[in-house]
């Protein structure tokens, strides 16, 4: 009886925490139904009458539709375009092996730990020269560049847990290299590449200072009318910041409800892929 | 002329040298078999065939053409890896249709196909589920009849049957030499192991450290060895080898026996330095033996009851020997009992220390 009593115990602690957790989303989604005033009231009021009209205000604004289109169509094709190359990039170093394989992969990666701002300035002149600034494909492939060296590291550690006799057995039988990577392979890294994905999609979809930097007012994206709009009027508008927010974590949380699975495997670079 | 000629194949990796300079030339229609012990070159010497590995030196061919330099899917052979790679996200139907799905065969046709190589290798009961679900058995047989499905010139299979059961490769060695049989077909098998050599093999191929020792019909090479190696990787038990000396005027001496050798055909008397090979079958036990045998009195060590048969290990002259008998053959069994052996003279093989060549054989006892 006493492991029922702990184990309730246990998991009344699990969703304390999770719900600890989750308050600000909690008070951002709640805040979007509210008017500015019921937002600020002090104390914070938990009932309140519920309202539509920061909606309405979102997407009467002219620009909102862009930018949500924007957010979804830059985010989707640079991880596409990312998740195709580092597929490709991972599938050779890992079945040729170049000589240094291991610091190439090291160098790979060390894009994603210098900071942003190191780098913007360089980019942002870059960017001008080409005349590429405002431009959607410029930022796409700025992104899935960004995306990229991730992604080569999830999937090369997941195409080394394919077994290169696989590969032998379709050549023997008369298979191309095509034939190999998207008929042998693939199917068998399904896992790695919606993980992938997923992270990369995360990156993209919340990424603001490039966009403001080397974008323009064709490529904004929602984190970027955020930022720009947060402050309006003389304050702070929240009504604005919670709506937005609120329809912004949508795709997001139906996607990975879905896919939460492979967030995991993906973590773990493969490791737990027995249980997908 | 061979089906398939191999000439002067080298490979090495690093410092490693895994083809010697090897030669051989596999029949067609034959089921040949390649054996030799762990990392004495079979699996190199396959992959190299299939067009998995480049030789670093020497060339092959497949009736009389060149294929050295031909891609694998070019060379018209069939494959059966070491290991299953039987694809998990297809169904046990899928992967043995692969080859031809690939050769883009008729569906008709892969249906057909499939469904006589799954009755052959009885796994038509499994066709429908994923190899994940199959044991290791059945993953096996899958992996053979992928390999069987295929329109091929010849049938390469790398030590298939290999971490098997010892029932089910049993079964499994039966039911490849049949289909060899009935399809004529030529089939090239690697194995470590003799038994399946010496079960399946028309010709026999013997391997050891990248090169051919010895290459003839399955009865020649185990019963005339042509190389020390030769004798003892073919054969179970293990091959009794003695050191000694001979005087080069036919008398050959070891710490448990002096025994009157001939020459090989072809060569001199033995002279110096030997060593003789006398399989455990060629011993006999008995009080009784012929004029010309040699004889002595053995030390029982150790009695390894296999059912079949008695595996005995005894201690003559300072040397441990062994010997094995159908059950029944009256002999004391206990820890140092003595017993009576016999050998007899022609089961006597003598080769050079030195070069590991046979120089000659047993023809009596010495005494006459």
């Amino acid at each position: 009886m006493s492991d029922g009593w702990r184990q309730h115990l246990y998991h009344a602690l699990l969703w304390l925490v999770a719900l600890f957790f989750f308050s600000p989303v909690a008070w951002i989604i709640l805040s979007s139904f509210k008017t500015a005033d019921d937002i600020l009231a002090v104390p914070p009021k938990l009932f309140f009458e519920p309202t539509l009209e920061n909606y309405v205000a979102l997407f009467e604004r002219n620009a909102f539709l862009q930018q949500l289109t924007n957010s979804i169509v830059l985010s989707v094709c640079a991880v596409l375009i990312a998740v195709t190359v580092s597929f490709l990039a991972a599938f050779c170093f890992s079945r040729f092996k170049p000589r240094g394989t291991d610091f190439l992969m090291f160098l790979l990666l060390s894009i994603r730990m210098l900071p942003a701002t190191a780098v913007i300035l360089p980019v942002f002149l870059m960017y001008v020269a080409f005349g590429w600034k405002n431009e959607p494909i410029g930022i796409v492939l700025f992104y899935a560049m960004f995306s990229i060296p991730f992604s080569v590291w999830i999937l090369k550690g997941f195409i080394d847990g394919v077994s290169p006799r696989f590969d032998e057995t379709a050549l023997v039988n008369g298979a191309s290299y095509w034939h190999v990577i998207f008929r042998v392979i693939l199917p068998q890294v399904r896992p790695g590449l919606i993980a992938a994905f997923i992270f990369n999609l995360i990156f993209v979809w919340n990424e603001a200072v490039f966009n403001f930097i080397i974008g323009g007012i064709d490529t904004h994206n929602i984190p970027v009318a955020l930022w720009t709009g947060a402050y309006a009027d003389g304050g702070v508008d929240w009504a604005f910041i919670a709506t937005m927010t609120s329809v912004y974590l949508i795709p997001p949380v139906i996607f990975i409800y879905f896919f939460q699975k492979y967030l995991l495997v993906g973590m773990t670079f493969g490791t737990v892929r027995g249980e997908v | 002329m061979a089906l398939l000629e191999f000439r002067g194949l080298r490979k090495a990796y690093g410092r490693a040298i895994a083809l010697d300079g090897l030669d051989l030339d596999v029949e067609a229609g034959v089921f040949t078999v390649l054996c030799g012990p762990p990392r004495s070159g079979k699996s190199v010497l396959m992959r190299i065939l299939v067009g998995l590995e480049r030789p670093d030196a020497g060339r092959l061919s497949i009736d009389g053409i060149d294929i050295t330099h031909v891609p694998p899917g070019r060379r018209r052979l069939s494959y059966v890896p070491q290991s299953f790679a039987l694809y998990p996200h297809m169904s046990v139907r899928d992967n043995i249709a692969y080859p031809m799905r690939l050769q883009g065969a008729a569906a008709r046709e892969i249906h057909r196909q499939v469904d006589r190589a799954a009755q052959i290798l009885n796994i038509t009961h499994l066709l429908q589920k994923r190899p994940d679900q199959l044991s290791g058995g059945e993953k096996q047989r899958t992996a053979v009849a992928r390999g069987l499905v295929k329109d091929a010139d010849v049938f390469v299979l790398d030590d298939p049957l290999v971490g098997l059961d010892f029932k089910l490769r049993e079964r499994l060695m039966d039911d490849l030499r049949a289909m060899q049989a009935e399809l004529h077909a030529t089939f090239f098998y690697a194995t470590a192991d003799s038994l399946e050599a010496l079960t399946m093999a028309d010709r026999l191929a013997v391997v050891e450290a990248g090169r051919i020792l010895q290459h003839d019909e399955t009865e020649a090479v185990y019963d005339r060895p042509q190389h020390e190696k030769a004798m003892q990787i073919v054969g179970f038990p293990r091959c009794n080898f003695l050191d000694g000396t001979a005087d080069g005027r036919g008398r050959c001496e070891t710490p448990a026996f002096a025994f009157a050798s001939e020459a090989e055909a072809d060569g001199a008397l033995p002279q110096g330095d030997i060593r003789i090979g006398i399989r455990p079958e060629a011993i006999t036990v008995t009080d009784a033996p012929a004029a010309d045998h040699l004889s002595g009195i053995g030390r029982v060590r150790l009695v390894e009851d296999l059912g079949a048969e008695t595996v005995v290990y005894f201690e003559i002259g300072s040397e441990t020997l062994v010997t094995c008998h159908p059950v029944g053959t009256p002999m004391p069994l206990g820890y140092d009992d003595a017993i009576p052996i016999a050998i007899d003279p022609q089961h006597v093989a003598v080769f050079d220390r030195g070069t590991g060549r046979r120089v000659g054989r047993g023809v009596g006892n010495g005494h006459a």
